[in-house]
């Protein structure tokens, strides 16, 4: 046997009783071992023993959805390790950045990769979502799924907006200010809900403790059940989306038709895409090793790049929060700009009506778009009048963000770029 | 309950049961999502009386519009008359800074004339005028509390 020595040392370890009991399947060798080391492993289970072919395309899916997971888990991690030091009030909080900057072994790092993780999880989850609506993956049986999508970019985005108010730093200070006075403009409940997320009439301790409370439990718990659920039902709806076989239609029996004096078997009962019946066993692969290695390759890539970023570039830290003067421009972190610029022509409209209507026509897009064509390829002839809405959309989203990022100056004027900003020479 | 089916037809005792098991139910969830959101509504608040004493009248020159930094107001004098303009942008509550006769919002871009009326930007109503008196101890005496039209002054 002339197997590395890590492997032969695995091997015998998972021989011996202690191993066996802990792990049952050693490195598998065999088919039946790798169906066995997926099934019986907690971890690995929760994914089938053998997945399709065009599931590990990587230029189909991105893996876009797996780094947004990864993502959430170094947060999760970081977010762990930093509330060990964090405390939320409004006299200490702020220090303690300082304290995690310059006085904690590691505290700059993991401070830095816990900002950046956000930012691309915000990033990764948004075109998560473009890849899924380009490749008409939101579609029968997929469309609760997009659903469950939808509400995790909120989620996604509640969690980095609770999460930048905790530094206590300006940044935090007038993006309170700012969001509580949006929800203000809510109808019928705006002025109580404002009160209810500051905890009183103004911005202070009570507001930080509840953004705190947000951030580090509710969001996050939130966050959880509603991924395991999405995760869950890419694997009820069929795996990943990809276009229809000869054979891959298999009749669904209605529940309610089935007569009552039979029992049946789950397979019986299961949705008729999931099990391997009328399938082409060749297009199947086992999961161990193609799937769960490509994962595990891919989880050290995210890692990896997340730390390079928290090496080599730190976390914004504004000033100290003043209370009396936001900074001059005040803006928010990229993926709030072109938000920014919709509020600064009307906080109703911008703020309320359009993200409103824009989360309303995206959850209901599947129940809207319901023709089953162009399922599973890239930008599909058939779909090209929904392509052509949704990324005229997405242009949108992208002029507005750029023109709040890059082209307002102070007192959100407008600026070029490409000239010096003028001096801001007025105060009081 | 006039139910179609005829093998389905409901028992008054069961339609009691259903409807009175729903009803509970109904009502737990109800209560329960009230307590919880009522429970997050505070009583009492801590916060800094909204009724300030803003200094001798002499303090502020003729014509001179002060920002006071801790009450984020102004107070306007001209000749003998007094009155303070808030300096919280009525768009979404940034400070406003002084610039020319009028102010400007940082945040948004609105634009105020001296009078605190919308010039231009996404403000959607004037800077709001408070109420200004006079203490017993000769103290302009401004209440937050208390919004004003931007016709009424304390004449001294």
């Amino acid at each position: 046997m002339n197997a590395p020595a890590p492997k032969r040392l695995w091997q015998r370890f998972t021989r011996t009783r202690v191993g066996r009991s802990i792990f049952r399947v050693g490195l598998p060798e065999s088919n039946l071992e790798r169906s066995q080391a997926m099934v019986s492993s907690f971890l690995l289970h929760v994914q089938p023993a053998k997945v399709h072919r065009h599931a590990l395309r990587a230029s189909y899916s991105l893996g876009l959805g797996l780094i947004s997971l990864y993502l959430f888990c170094i947060l999760c991690g970081t977010g762990v390790l930093l509330m060990f030091y964090y405390v939320p009030s409004t006299d200490k909080a702020y220090d303690i950045m300082k304290d995690l900057q310059f006085v904690v072994s590691a505290g700059l790092v993991i401070r830095n990769m816990h900002r950046w993780a956000a930012h691309l999880m915000v990033l990764f989850v948004m075109l998560h979502m473009c890849r899924v609506f380009y490749t008409g993956a939101y579609k029968n049986p997929r469309e609760f799924n997009w659903v469950l999508g939808v509400g995790l970019l909120l989620v996604t985005l509640g969690l980095s907006f609770t999460g930048y108010l905790l530094p206590w730093d300006q940044l935090a200070f007038w993006a309170i200010t700012v969001g509580t006075s949006i929800a203000g403009y809510a109808p019928v409940v705006g002025e109580k809900l404002k009160y209810l997320m500051l905890g009183g009439h103004i911005v202070g301790q009570d507001s930080l403790t509840r953004f705190y409370a947000l951030h580090v439990i509710v969001l996050p718990a939130i966050a959880v059940l509603m991924i395991s659920v999405h995760l869950f039902r890419v694997r009820k709806d069929g795996g990943l989306s990809r276009p229809d076989e000869p054979g891959d239609v298999v009749e669904q029996i209605p529940l309610g038709q089935l007569p009552a004096n039979k029992s049946y078997g789950l397979m019986e009962l299961a949705r008729g895409t999931t099990p391997q019946v009328g399938k082409n066993p060749e297009d199947e692969v086992f999961s161990w090793p193609h799937l769960v290695f490509r994962e595990l390759l891919l989880f050290l890539l995210v890692t990896a790049v997340v730390l390079f970023l928290a090496i080599f570039w730190n976390a914004p830290l504004e000033e100290i929060a003043n209370a009396v003067h936001p900074p001059n421009p005040a803006k928010a972190p990229w993926y709030f700009l072109g938000l920014q610029e919709l509020v600064s022509y009307s906080a109703f409209w911008g703020g309320v009506v359009v993200p409103g209507l824009l989360v309303t026509a995206l959850a209901l897009l599947p129940y809207i778009d319901r023709k089953r064509h162009g399922v599973g390829r890239w930008f599909a002839r058939e779909r090209v009048v929904a392509n052509t809405i949704f990324s005229v959309c997405v242009a949108i989203a992208v002029i507005f963000t750029v023109i709040g990022s890059l082209f307002r100056g102070p007192n959100w004027s407008w600026v070029e770029p490409w000239k010096n900003p003028p001096a801001v020479t007025e105060g009081h | 309950m006039n139910d179609s089916a005829p093998d389905k037809v409901t028992s008054r005792r069961g339609f009691f049961q259903l409807a009175f098991g729903w009803l509970a139910a109904i009502f737990a969830a109800t209560a329960s999502a009230a307590g919880a959101v009522r429970f997050l509504v505070p009583n009492v608040l801590f916060e800094p009386d909204q009724r300030f004493k803003a200094g001798k009248p002499d303090d502020y020159l003729d014509g001179a519009v002060t920002f006071l930094d801790d009450e984020r107001v102004f107070i306007v004098r001209k000749g003998n008359t007094f009155r303070c303009l808030s300096a919280i942008c009525t768009h979404l509550g940034c400070t406003v800074n002084r610039a020319g006769q009028g102010f400007h919002c940082p945040c948004h871009g609105s634009v105020f004339d001296d009078q605190g009326v919308v010039k231009s930007g996404p403000a959607p109503r004037p800077l709001d005028w408070f109420s200004v008196s006079l203490s017993k101890d000769n103290r302009l005496l401004v209440d937050k509390g208390r919004r004003v039209t931007d016709d009424k002054y304390l004449v001294i």
